[in-house]
């Protein structure tokens, strides 16, 4: 499999840089969002949220509320009690599910839990008049860390569960003991992935309508899964799924966090039946921030084994997954993808890994950019660059001596995991030439002796992407795409991979306009609205481009065959290629447009034998493997020994996605995501106190890194197609963020190193730096 | 969140320990109390509006005095929830003798949640010391005009 360095546009349009086509109505403010959606008759819905992460509700009082004049309704847990749960869609040996409902019952679980909902003519009666519904609280006691919570006597969160574990899982490859015997070096390190708040620019919102003369629910909202959203909801309503339209409009980025069904999607829907009238509720930057779901929080301890030469020989990892006080859509599954890419992109085939679920009166968990591999990576890389140092090896050369090459893909991992293609070489080496890293560490050398902490850090990371074939997902593993042609011989794409921002309606557009030899402009792609397109997934885990790109090609295979078979009718011949849009006679080279073959199979005087008339197909396609992409991350720093300080001198990503369609969108996906990995490395944190108050509960208090905050990025590509796909792409939407955080700790890492730091945790805060500084370096 | 601290009345040790348990005089002295009511001995309903950057609420609670070494030191027990969140504090106050005054010294623990505690915890720090200031402020005002 060529590794080809430079990307080159295969196609007219495909590996192009061609802009954005959203972006005109985004920028202009043209845009639809769930919040610009205004109905007749509309009212607004304002919930009522618990200020205790744990206690008792001994009564409700929404007398005073009711009587605001234009409060239409209150509802509490009574009156939702048989609707729902709000649903986990993962499966786990032995896993507790806390039955969910989408308001509070007798007990609140986490601070921010939904109690009642008020809903009234306007947002702000709305407002306060939830200000006036009177609940009794008993508060009980809390418990917001996950090893507290395993801790004996800790509070328990759910009290069927006193031990507050939702699942254990253990797995196993190789043989670790006999690895860990022969080892010459052990290493081991606690290693901490704090909870992150995914902080969407467009908070989550929903609007439902009810028909009753239809007895049809059509529900507006901000989600990365419209059409197992409506699955889902329809169950969770008891509504056949026949009736229940979902619309997801435009939608302000996601990351993971609407990747899930909440209990205010149901409950909306329960109040728009319940009082006839259109409802909307837009979730404010606080309640974002403590109930939409966060990411990460893991503690992990790590233990790795090799030999003196640098040869790793195994990994052994224990990863307490906090959970929050439920199961939202994916939870649980998230730690068992770390698990799957412990091994990172090395050789070695031992491994052992053991997860413990825990219960915390917190928000829950789920899948936030990267959703369980960024954790892994982390680990991985934090442990290898470790086992450099006690070595006293190079880090680029301990990496070099343990990756597979590339006629060993496809690659089998400890973790039953079979690497589509790589040449986990090539985009290191790139990036250390991008650096000049022999001038680079002689550079840093010189630095040191002026009293400068300057640190240069690697990252090496491979993901698993493109989920997936449906045996390995919990939904299914496919995408699916129509793809029509008008009369007039323009095309529409229906895209079952509802985009939140990856730009697939330019993407998309591409392939499409490429295969049939169309103008970009004559092709749309439409998406996100149950009612128009035909089933799909939805777009998380890198998987747009690589599972419903596929399926928009394959869908165009098929239909070309149909446009022959129409062409052949109109010229009469027998021999007809399909090419740049037209359809030629190959004997005597006439030809015939693609309009005229659309009109003759819409007007369908005469038909081929066997076919219907019209031009449209729909494809549902599987992918056979996941997709692995990678690649290879360089951060410098320097450390400010006066103020702990982290400056980013420079940031080199060399990512390997397989095929690009898009070197523009590839940059910006690129761009993003290491904005995201560098807000975990310096600065995100959700903090909640020893009582589960969640006290960075709002932008001042939570950290997102800024435009200004950014270094200069330079990127570059090295190209190993995957051979999963007819495209060859693997998917770059989480490889940025994936890269980025070991990255810069091994970077500052490597700064302090002449002090005797050998880890820090994450987010490296000027304030923990200037202590290790102040204790010369002993945490 | 901890808090503590001294403060210097200048009035006799028994004449202090009085004044601090004196509801008429804590309700004019505590800020933004608009309410203090004794519900049984040493325990009073309290109503009290707290303003925290830019949020504010009115806050109903209870204040209850515990342990009671007469003259020399009490502890206050204090909860209140409202709109923006709910608080609990406790805290001991000990009196002794400093020439013609009393040295009061306190120290307690402050637990607050809801909005309050999601918004405002970089600011209750110096909200509580501004209202400690305010109230020891007022208390010596109070020792002033009716000493006079």
């Amino acid at each position: 499999m060529a590794t080809i360095l430079t990307p080159q546009a295969t196609g007219k349009l495909v590996g192009k840089r061609v802009r954005r086509r959203e972006d005109p109505r985004l920028i202009t403010g043209t845009a639809t969002y769930v919040d610009d959606i205004q109905k007749p008759g509309m009212h607004h819905a304002c919930i009522v949220r618990s200020p205790y992460a744990a206690a008792r509700i001994k009564g409700i009082n929404a007398q005073a509320a009711l009587a605001l004049p234009g409060v239409a309704a209150v509802f509490t847990g009574k009156d939702v009690a048989a609707l729902g749960p709000v649903p986990c869609g993962a499966s786990l040996p032995g896993l507790r599910v806390p039955h969910h409902h989408i308001l509070a019952q007798d007990r609140v679980y986490f601070t921010g839990h939904p109690v009642a909902v008020v809903v009234a003519t306007d947002r702000y009666i709305a407002r306060d008049a939830a200000d006036l519904v009177e609940v009794d609280y008993e508060e009980l006691p809390a418990v917001a860390a996950p090893e507290k919570a395993l801790a004996p006597g800790a509070p328990a969160v759910h009290p069927e569960w006193p031990d507050n574990t939702a699942f254990t899982y253990h797995q196993e490859g190789g043989d670790v003991n006999k690895a860990f015997a022969e080892a010459e070096v052990i290493v081991k390190q606690r290693i901490i992935s704090q909870r992150l708040i995914p902080t969407a620019m467009e908070t989550r919102g929903v609007v439902a309508e009810w028909q009753p003369g239809d007895k049809a629910l059509t529900v507006y909202s901000s989600s990365q899964i419209p059409h197992l959203l409506r699955s889902l909801l329809a169950g969770m309503l008891g509504l056949p799924e026949n009736r229940l339209r979902v619309v997801v409009p435009e939608v302000g980025g996601g990351f993971g966090s609407k990747l899930n069904v909440y209990a205010e999607e149901a409950l909306m829907g329960f109040v728009a039946m319940k009082i006839g009238k259109p409802v909307k509720w837009i979730e404010s930057r606080r309640e974002n921030f403590l109930c939409t779901i966060h990411g990460r929080g893991h503690v992990d301890y790590y233990e790795i084994a090799a030999k003196k030469d640098g040869t790793i020989l195994g990994l052994k990892l224990k990863l307490i997954q906090d959970l929050g006080a439920y199961h939202q859509l994916l939870t649980p599954a998230i730690p068992t993808l770390s698990v799957l890419m412990m091994p990172g992109l090395y050789r070695f085939k031992n491994i052992l890994a053991d997860i413990v679920g825990v219960f915390t009166n917190c928000v829950p968990t789920d899948a936030y950019r990267g959703a369980g591999r960024p954790e892994a990576t982390h680990g991985i890389e934090r442990m290898v660059d470790m086992l450099a140092a006690e070595l006293k090896m190079d880090p680029a050369e301990i990496r070099l001596k343990n990756f597979p090459q590339p006629d060993e893909f496809p690659f089998a991992t400890a973790t039953g995991l079979s690497y589509d293609s790589g040449d986990y070489e090539a985009p290191l080496r790139r990036a250390l030439e991008l650096v000049d890293y022999p001038r680079l560490r002689q550079e840093q050398a010189e630095a040191r002796q002026q009293g400068r902490l300057m640190g240069i850090g690697l990252s090496t990371y491979g993901e698993v992407s493109a989920f997936g074939p449906s045996p390995a997902t919990p939904a299914g593993g496919w995408e699916s795409a129509t793809v029509k042609i008008d009369p007039a011989g323009k095309v529409t794409v229906l895209t079952g991979a509802s985009p939140h921002g990856q730009g697939e309606e330019t993407t998309f557009a591409q392939i499409a306009a490429d295969e049939l030899g169309v103008d970009l402009e004559d092709v749309i792609v439409l998406h996100g609205d149950t009612a128009v397109v035909q089933y799909g997934i939805g777009t998380f885990g890198s998987r747009a481009t690589a599972v419903g790109g596929p399926a928009v090609y394959y869908a165009i295979q098929k239909l070309k065959e149909k446009i022959q078979k129409f062409g052949a009718l109109l010229l009469e011949s027998a021999e007809v290629t399909f090419t740049n849009g037209n359809c030629v006679c190959n004997r005597n080279g006439k030809s015939v447009t693609l309009a005229q073959v659309a009109a003759a199979s819409y007007r369908a005087m005469k038909l081929p034998p066997g076919e219907e008339p019209g031009l449209q197909v729909t494809y549902f396609w599987e992918p056979p493997n996941f997709t692995f992409p990678f690649g290879a991350h360089i951060a410098v720093t320097e450390v400010d020994r006066e103020t702990g300080r982290v400056s980013i001198l420079r940031y080199v990503a060399v990512d390997d996605c397989g095929n690009i369609i898009n070197p523009l969108l590839v940059d910006g996906q690129v761009h993003g995501g290491v904005a995201q990995g560098m807000g975990q490395a310096l600065y995100e944190q959700a903090v909640y106190d020893n009582n589960g108050q969640l006290l960075s509960g709002e932008l001042t208090d939570y950290a997102i890194p800024k435009a200004g905050m950014m270094p200069w990025l330079e990127t570059g590509h090295t190209i190993t197609p995957s051979p999963v796909n007819p495209l060859g792409v693997k998917g770059v939407g989480e490889a940025g963020t994936i890269g980025a955080s070991p990255a810069l700790v091994n970077s500052v890492v490597d700064a302090l190193s002449p002090l005797g730091v050998r880890h820090i945790d994450m987010p490296m805060l000027p304030e923990k730096i200037w202590q290790l500084l102040q204790q010369g370096g002993q945490a | 969140m901890k808090i503590s601290g001294t403060h210097l009345l200048a009035l006799g040790q028994e004449g202090a320990y009085r004044l601090l348990q004196d509801p008429e005089v804590l309700a004019k002295c505590m800020p933004g109390c608009e309410a203090l009511v004794r519900i049984r001995e040493n325990e009073y309903q309290m109503k009290m509006k707290m303003a925290l950057a830019s949020f504010s609420g009115l806050f109903d609670g209870t204040v209850k005095i515990a342990d009671a070494e007469p003259s020399s030191s009490f502890r206050l027990l204090v909860e209140g929830k409202g709109k923006i969140g709910f608080m609990k504090g406790e805290g001991r106050l000990r009196l002794s003798p400093d020439g013609t005054g009393t040295q009061v010294a306190y120290d307690g623990d402050v637990q607050v949640g809801g909005t309050l505690a999601a918004v405002g915890q970089r600011l209750i720090d110096t909200t509580a010391r501004m209202m400690i200031k305010r109230f020891f402020d007022k208390l010596d005002e109070n020792v002033r005009t009716t000493s006079t």
